[in-house]
């Protein structure tokens, strides 16, 4: 109890009387910590981006004229029947044609030759959403079964297959550029905290010696760095975190203008903060402990 | 109190810096060393406070035999040996308080007791009133007493100065012998190495004879030969 007392002492005069060494030491984990987080915005946009074009896809299935209530009930409980379809939206004869007029408003040739016919034209529609875009195929070829042909007329999927099998592609192929680069970023942000902890350690060597040559443990000239490297972590996570806040304020009035919602970036990051600040947290505060390990070794041999 | 049985420490295949040292110290003796330099007499300090360990041969302070003591009984031997060296060793960012206080702290003795034995010690080398200033505002006779102090908070049987007076001027020299010289006469062993004629002759004690690793001369009441 005593020597921890100590140690918390021992680690606060440190931060003090090194204290632009110190400063250099928070400064450099918060850039670290900001380029390790501006990935992690981007990841969040790739994926935003893709789920909102993927939102954008449907297939519309055009029911014949002739089509009964009977038979449309029955397509209809097929088609919920898979476990892929996440939503499936049923537009009446009318509703079809309430849209048809609406869309055609300023069209008067339209409007009129649809006055003019007695009986609703149009067949009833049912808009179908998956949950992954690869799974329209399955939907479209479940249909085009010889029971269905005389009821549905149409379906809209073939126009959007090759966009769907593009975004795919895409979607593919940026998470594996995000694995590689979050890799990437790993052994980077390791080799910065090992090397600013090696530093601030080389500069306390005289120091650690002479801690060893008037009794001092091992663990009695370890435990203030591990302190150190407590608070120096915490420091840095909670300024990179308020960063994060201020600039996603910034950001988010563009980035609504994109995606059709307001403060994305700040929801996203208060409602992942345990995520964010407490896994970057740990991490951080491992990587700096193992690295003062690491770099004291040496010096607390003899 | 020290004992050194065929002691031999070499660094590698081309340094051999002691060879087949036969020494044994008293309790309560004042021990010269001497010898040009490179003769072993730093690793000899070392071996004694388990910075090195010997090559071959026995060392021993009191009844334990630190031939080969454990990195983790370090610490332990260190608190029962006072050391000060020619480059006085402070913690350059600690205050002169701070520095003796540390010694004390690394055996976690309580904050109520480091504050009665620190001005004590202060009080004996002469600088109670430096104890908040840090060790580059001393002078360096200054700052080898604040290293004497720091050297005697855990009351030591031994006392050992590698070149204590190295970087001294004659003034500061003497005041620092005088201190160890009163050590010693409250019983504590000082093993002294040291360059300068002057402090050998004037002590008329002990004196060995180190040269390239041998051990030449042990005079009972010696003088500076070389
Ligand atoms: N760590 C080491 N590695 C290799 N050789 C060493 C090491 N330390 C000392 N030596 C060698 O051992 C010999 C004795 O060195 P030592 O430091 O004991 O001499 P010294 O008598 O204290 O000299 P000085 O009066 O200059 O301080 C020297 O030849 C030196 O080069
Ligand atoms: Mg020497």
């Amino acid at each position: 109890m005593r020597s921890l007392f100590r140690a918390i002492k021992f680690a606060f005069q440190d931060i003090f009387r090194n204290f632009s060494l110190s400063l250099m030491t928070v400064l450099i984990l918060v850039l670290m910590l900001l380029s390790v987080n501006t990935l992690v915005v981007i990841k969040f946009f790739t994926s935003q981006a893709t789920q909102s074009i993927k939102d954008q896809i449907d297939v519309s299935i055009f029911f014949a004229h002739t089509a009964t209530d009977e038979e449309i009930a029955e397509v209809q409980s097929f088609i919920k029947s898979f476990p892929e379809v996440s939503n499936v939206q049923y537009l009446s004869k009318e509703q079809v044609l309430e849209k048809f007029k609406e869309q055609y408003s300023d069209n008067e040739n339209i409007i009129a030759s649809l006055e003019e016919l007695d009986e609703n034209p149009l067949g009833s529609t049912m808009i179908v959403k998956t949950r992954n875009p690869g799974d329209y195929n399955k939907l479209i070829e479940a249909l085009s079964v010889p029971e269905y042909e005389d009821i549905v007329v149409a379906k809209t999927f073939v126009d959007t297959e090759l966009a769907i099998e593009r975004i795919n592609n895409i979607t593919t192929q940026v998470e594996r550029f995000s694995v590689i680069l979050t890799g990437l970023f790993g052994v980077i942000a390791f080799l910065i905290i090992f090397n600013t902890i090696r530093v601030a350690i080389f500069t306390q060597r005289v120091e650690i010696t002479i801690k060893k040559l008037v009794g001092a443990t091992n663990w009695f000239i370890r435990s203030p760095y591990i302190i150190e490297s407590f608070i120096f972590t915490a420091i840095s996570v909670a300024i990179t975190y308020f960063l994060m806040r201020f600039a996603a304020g910034l950001i988010d009035p563009y980035v609504a203008v994109v995606f059709k919602k307001d403060w994305l970036l700040t929801n996203y990051i208060s409602s992942n903060i345990m995520m964010l600040v407490g896994s970057q947290f740990v991490v951080v505060l491992l990587l700096t402990i193992f690295s003062s390990f690491l770099a004291m070794r040496r010096h607390l041999k003899a | 109190m020290i004992n050194l049985e065929g002691v031999t420490k070499r660094y590698n295949k081309q340094s051999t810096a002691l060879e087949d040292i036969h020494l044994n110290v008293e309790p309560g003796e004042f021990v010269s060393i001497v010898g040009q330099s490179g003769s072993g007499k730093t690793t000899l300090v070392k071996l004694i406070i388990a910075e090195e360990r010997a090559t071959s041969g026995k060392v021993s302070i009191g009844d334990w035999d630190i031939t080969r003591i454990p990195y983790r009984h370090v610490p332990l031997l260190r608190r029962q040996i006072g050391v000060i060296f020619q480059d006085f060793k402070l913690l350059d960012k600690k205050t002169i308080y701070e520095n003796v206080a540390f010694a004390l702290q690394v055996s976690g003795e309580s904050g109520a007791r480091i504050r009665t034995v620190i001005p004590r010690l202060l009080e004996i080398v002469g600088l109670p009133h430096k104890k908040n200033s840090y060790p580059h505002e001393l002078s360096g006779g200054e700052q080898q007493r604040v290293a004497i102090a720091r050297a005697l908070v855990h009351r030591p049987k031994i006392l050992v100065a590698d070149e204590p007076t190295g970087n001294l001027d004659s003034i500061n020299t003497q005041e620092i012998i005088e201190i160890l010289k009163k050590i010693n006469e409250f019983g504590t062993t000082v093993v002294l190495v040291t360059h300068n004629r002057e402090v050998v002759n004037q002590m008329k004690r002990r004196v060995v004879t180190l040269d390239k690793g041998r051990l030449i001369s042990d005079v009972k009441e010696g003088k500076y030969r070389l």
